[in-house]
């Protein structure tokens, strides 16, 4: 025993007078946790693998796990038993939900200091959308991603919806957009627009986007549930997807990975999908195989104003059962993240605006297409609504799929699924 | 033998062929899209032959996954399970089998009780349980709950039971213990049976999915048949590559089955021998 | 003296015997056991102390739909797979019962290479040749209702077709055992009625199926508790989808303890299934033992 504290002391000092030879402290391993996929999921790995060689002494080792419920139910399972990530990619909109299981720790401004970062640094949307209702910040905001619609050229050449210059024009109501997938299906696309139809995402999306467009609330602040006229804007927004789905002008029930291959297979003329198939449309017409000139505009106006469902990804640092996680640990770890901010510049590219401001107010960032053309498109972005049964793997996003899909295909009426929708969220308020 | 009898043999072996390759087509298709571009998967004019032979969904699956992890604790956690499930089974099934003590009659009342009921609806606890040991995330999590098969302790029985009483009378006559009987006598009678429930053991084992699934979050902690289906790397449309990937987890133990065929059919046959 | 030492000596070699997996099953099993119990009565969270809450969990899992479908589902279930996959077991057994040798050893590999794969690997193929855009069987589907079905998300297929795949996956274990007790059948007693005119009818009516009675038996009770847990397929192909329509009672164990962090209830809906099950197998090895007794 003696023996072992005076061997263990003579090596310390040994290393301490050495000095360069060991490092003062011992390397971190961050383990990092995220859900993306995709072009996003490329892009990440190349920042995590480009992290780790500029930091010696912050490894980062990075797990993808499936998005959605399955990443947020490990994520929850495994903080309650200490057995966690020490950072993972956070949605915002499921803050306060992610608040409720109490699986977020606080940022404190020593963390945010310790990445060099300050809450000023982002959009002042983002970062209320990382705070708690005291205020508190519970994660570090990253992006702002939305949905954008992605169009095939060659299904709509000579029709009143390419301009000169060959981009998309003309569309500025539902019935625009209707002719236009018409047009499309008349021209050879065998299922004119294509979003997941089958997946509570790609279903949710769309359905939020049209009741947001008429000015529609799904859950005001108050806790309510549609309130006032929002039930019928709702049922509309059902009425409208029903109808597509009914003209055969949607797919019916595609999971997500099908409903991007059906676009970039050439099936689809039109594409309600992220920003962040953008990289992989990149990736596909500089490797020539895509087969068709591709272009990506905001959501155009189909009902009354100009808006789009929008939300963030942030990262956040769970809980660790009962334990307090190490300091020097997680000072790595806001190291990491206060990088990630500073390099989003190549998260941009993945489609997405960053959320930290002096990159996003960057000339290398003003330049960067598609994305100039949905730039203005944070301004108007509608958010998803701040309450603990919405964001992702909520009951709302499990309504969109259980109650909203099937409708979409038939198997209720959109006034039974609004009706449905309604008292199975408000059961869950509760 | 009959003309017409040859030819309604003939008839039955080509029908009955034909019939074996319709049911193993699904695994002929995930290996034709699994050598194609990905492009090509999702083309019209892909067709049932193969027309394209490109590997890099393969090395894509070998380098970008951590399918080696995997592996290691998939067998790993799986041969550990098997050698312990099957020497504490022997042994409870020789004290089961030959030897006289109290409360045998209800312990072998409890190992049939058990064997009727379902693990799978005890996992919240045990889940809870390997919390508590500190087991969560390691191949002991993995394994422990794994470790009742009563079957084994069955079967084994069954066999003890079936040894001629002669033998081990000459042991017990030359001082022999009931360690001696059991690994010098039961035991090498039985090897037959051991290989047999070794090898359905290692199986289940292998294929057991909720349990794994439940109890590691980590990456590289994960067995074959969790990672491959919670770890998610895909790019976009990526078919040819969760062939690949599901191709390459499945064949070790497609290929050692394929090696000991006739050893694993006869392992099953001889299972069959536990009376309903 | 010297006997009840013996005796005494004797208990002790038997307990170390049987005290490893007593030991084992102590732990991972019979506490577990009691632990399901007691938390059913509590509102305890997946991890963590409840208050105990008497039969509330009950009272709440009587009124629940979805505790209901599931019941529903998981009997639906037993009917689609536990009978199709033994007779589509038996059918196979009896044809590659008649093949030569190196036939018969071919023929085996074939039906019995899918229960050797993992069952993540079974969905991936299955989901990969039944998906509604690009789905190799979907011409199939096409010719016979008119139009591509999107199985999994739909809500009077996905049963049946989680049922097709459980089967294909698993039905070579059955075929192995049929086969066996196919060949435990002793040859001369088809000789002997073959000489007595038996024909080919006959001949199975009278001696394969009562003879092969006891091997049929145990492959339905296996399949029924195997099928009864069903939880791996449908959690990968279908999550309990669409609508709720493919829910089983472990799913919703699965859903409740370790989604919603309802530790308690999950230990209500966790017990019932367990109660189920052992019913239901007392129950049917019962019956089958009148049905041996009759038939033999």
């Amino acid at each position: 025993m003696h023996f072992r504290k005076i061997a263990l002391a003579t090596a310390l000092s040994l290393s301490a007078a050495i000095g360069v030879a060991t490092p003062a402290f011992a390397q971190q391993t961050v383990t990092w946790w995220d859900f993306l996929s995709g072009g996003d999921g490329v892009r990440m790995k190349a920042l995590i693998s480009q992290f780790n060689e500029e930091h010696p002494d912050i490894q980062v080792k990075g797990t993808t796990l499936e998005w959605g419920v399955p990443f947020y139910t490990k994520v929850r399972t495994s903080a309650a038993v200490g057995q966690g990530p020490d950072v993972m990619t956070y949605h915002l909109s499921r803050l306060p939900l992610g608040l409720s299981e109490g699986v977020l720790t606080p940022i404190t401004d020593a963390d945010l200091e310790n990445a060099g970062l300050a809450k000023a640094d982002f959009f002042p949307a983002a970062e209320k959308a990382a705070e708690g209702p005291d205020g508190t910040l519970y994660a570090v905001p990253f992006d702002i991603h939305s949905i954008v619609l992605y169009y095939n050229k060659s299904f709509l050449e000579g029709s009143r919806f390419l301009d000169d210059q060959g981009n998309l024009t003309g569309i500025e109501s539902v019935g625009d957009f209707e002719e236009a997938m018409q047009t499309a299906a008349d021209n050879g696309a065998e299922t004119p627009l294509t979003y997941a139809t089958g997946d509570d995402g790609g279903v949710y999306r769309v359905f939020y986007t049209l009741l947001a467009q008429q000015g529609g609330t799904l859950i005001s602040d108050d806790g309510e549930i549609l309130p006032g006229d929002s039930t019928e804007k709702a049922i509309k927004a059902v009425e409208t997807m029903t109808k597509w789905q009914t003209e055969g002008w949607q797919p019916e029930q595609a999971l997500y990975e099908a409903s991007v291959a059906l676009f970039t297979s050439g099936k689809s003329a039109f594409q309600l999908n992220g920003v962040w198939e953008v990289p992989t449309m990149k990736d596909l017409a500089t490797a020539g195989t895509l087969g068709f000139e591709w272009g990506a505009v905001q959501v155009p106006k189909l009902m009354e104003t100009q808006t789009t469902w929008a939300d963030s990804h942030a990262f956040a640092i769970p809980v660790h059962g009962k334990d307090e996680m190490d300091p020097e640990k997680r000072k790595a770890v806001m190291t990491v993240i206060g990088w990630m901010e500073k390099h989003s510049i190549a998260w941009a590219e993945a489609g997405h605006i960053p959320a930290y401001k002096p990159v996003a107010d960057s000339a290398e960032y003003a330049q960067m297409q598609p994305n100039a053309t949905y730039a203005t498109l944070a301004d108007s972005a509608t958010y998803d609504p701040r309450n603990d049964i919405a964001g992702v793997a909520s009951p709302v996003y499990d309504a969109s799929i259980n109650i909203l899909s099937p409708a979409m295909h038939g198997y209720l009426t959109p006034e039974d699924a609004i009706a449905q929708m309604k008292s199975e969220l408000e059961s869950r308020m509760r | 033998m009959t003309p017409q009898r040859r030819i309604e043999n003939i008839a039955l072996t080509a029908i009955t062929l034909i019939a074996g390759l319709i049911w193993i087509f699904p695994l002929y298709w995930a290996f034709i899209t699994s050598i194609r571009t990905e492009s090509r998967v999702v083309s019209d004019s892909a067709g049932l032959i193969p027309d394209e032979f490109s590997l890099s969904s393969y090395s894509d699956a070998l380098f970008n996954t951590s399918l080696m992890h995997w592996y290691i604790n998939s067998i790993g956690t799986s041969l550990i399970i098997t050698v312990i499930v099957l020497i504490t089974g022997m042994m409870c099934a020789y004290a089961l089998s030959q030897m006289q003590f109290f409360g045998r009659k209800l312990l072998y009342g409890v190992v049939l009780a058990s064997f009727m009921v379902p693990v799978q609806s005890l996992v919240v606890p045990q889940f809870v349980l390997m919390n508590d040991l500190g087991l969560i995330n390691k191949w002991g999590g993995i394994i422990l709950p794994q470790l009742v098969v009563p079957v084994v302790i069955i079967i084994y029985k069954q066999f003890f039971d079936a040894v001629p009483k002669e033998m081990k009378e000459a042991v017990v006559l030359d001082g022999g213990s009931d360690y001696t009987l059991l690994f010098r006598v039961y035991l090498p009678l039985n090897w037959g049976i051991t290989t047999a429930l070794g090898i359905i053991t290692f199986i289940m084992a292998w294929n057991s999915f909720l349990w794994p699934f439940l109890v590691i979050t980590t990456e590289e902690m994960m067995t074959i048949p969790v990672g491959i289906t919670q770890v998610n790397d895909a790019f976009g449309v990526a078919y040819a590559r969760i062939m690949s990937v599901a191709l390459l987890a499945a064949a070790p133990v497609v290929i050692a089955y394929l090696i000991f065929q006739k050893r694993v059919t006869e392992a099953v046959m001889i299972s069959s021998g536990v009376k309903g | 003296m010297a006997i009840i030492r013996n005796k005494r000596r004797h208990g002790l070699v038997a307990l170390s015997l049987i005290l490893p997996f007593l030991a084992i099953f102590a732990l991972v099993f019979a506490y577990p056991l009691y632990e399901v119990v007691r938390l059913s009565f509590t509102d305890a969270p997946l991890i963590g102390e409840g208050n105990w809450i008497g039969l509330d969990n009950y009272v709440r899992l009587f009124s629940d739909r979805i505790f209901y479908i599931s019941i529903k589902n998981n009997a639906y279930f037993v009917v689609l797979t536990v009978i199709p996959t033994t007779l589509i077991a038996m059918v196979i057994a009896l044809a590659v019962n008649r093949l030569s040798g190196r036939w018969q050893a071919l023929a085996l590999v074939l039906f019995f290479t899918p229960y050797v794969l993992p069952v993540s690997v079974v969905t991936q193929i299955w989901a990969w040749m039944l998906d509604f855009q690009f789905g190799v069987l979907q011409p199939v589907f096409t010719f016979f209702t008119g139009k591509p079905v999107p199985v999994f998300k739909n809500p009077y297929w996905v049963l049946p077709s989680i049922a097709v795949v459980t089967i294909w996956w698993t039905n070579g274990f059955n075929v192995l055992l049929i086969l066996a007790g196919l060949r435990n059948i002793p040859t001369d007693l088809y000789e002997a009625a073959a000489l007595d005119g038996a024909t080919r009818r006959q001949l199975f009516a009278r001696i394969t199926w009562p003879l092969l009675w006891p091997v049929t038996a145990l492959v339905l009770t296996l399949q029924l508790i195997l099928q009864l847990k069903l939880f791996d397929q449908v959690y990968l192909l279908s999550e309990g989808g669409p609508f709720n329509t493919s829910y089983v009672l472990l799913l919703m164990v699965y859903r409740e303890a370790f989604q919603l962090n309802h530790g308690g209830y999950a230990a209500a809906i966790s017990l019932i299934l367990f109660l189920l099950i052992a019913v239901v197998s007392v129950l049917q090895y019962q019956l089958l033992r009148i049905g041996r007794g009759k038939d033999t």
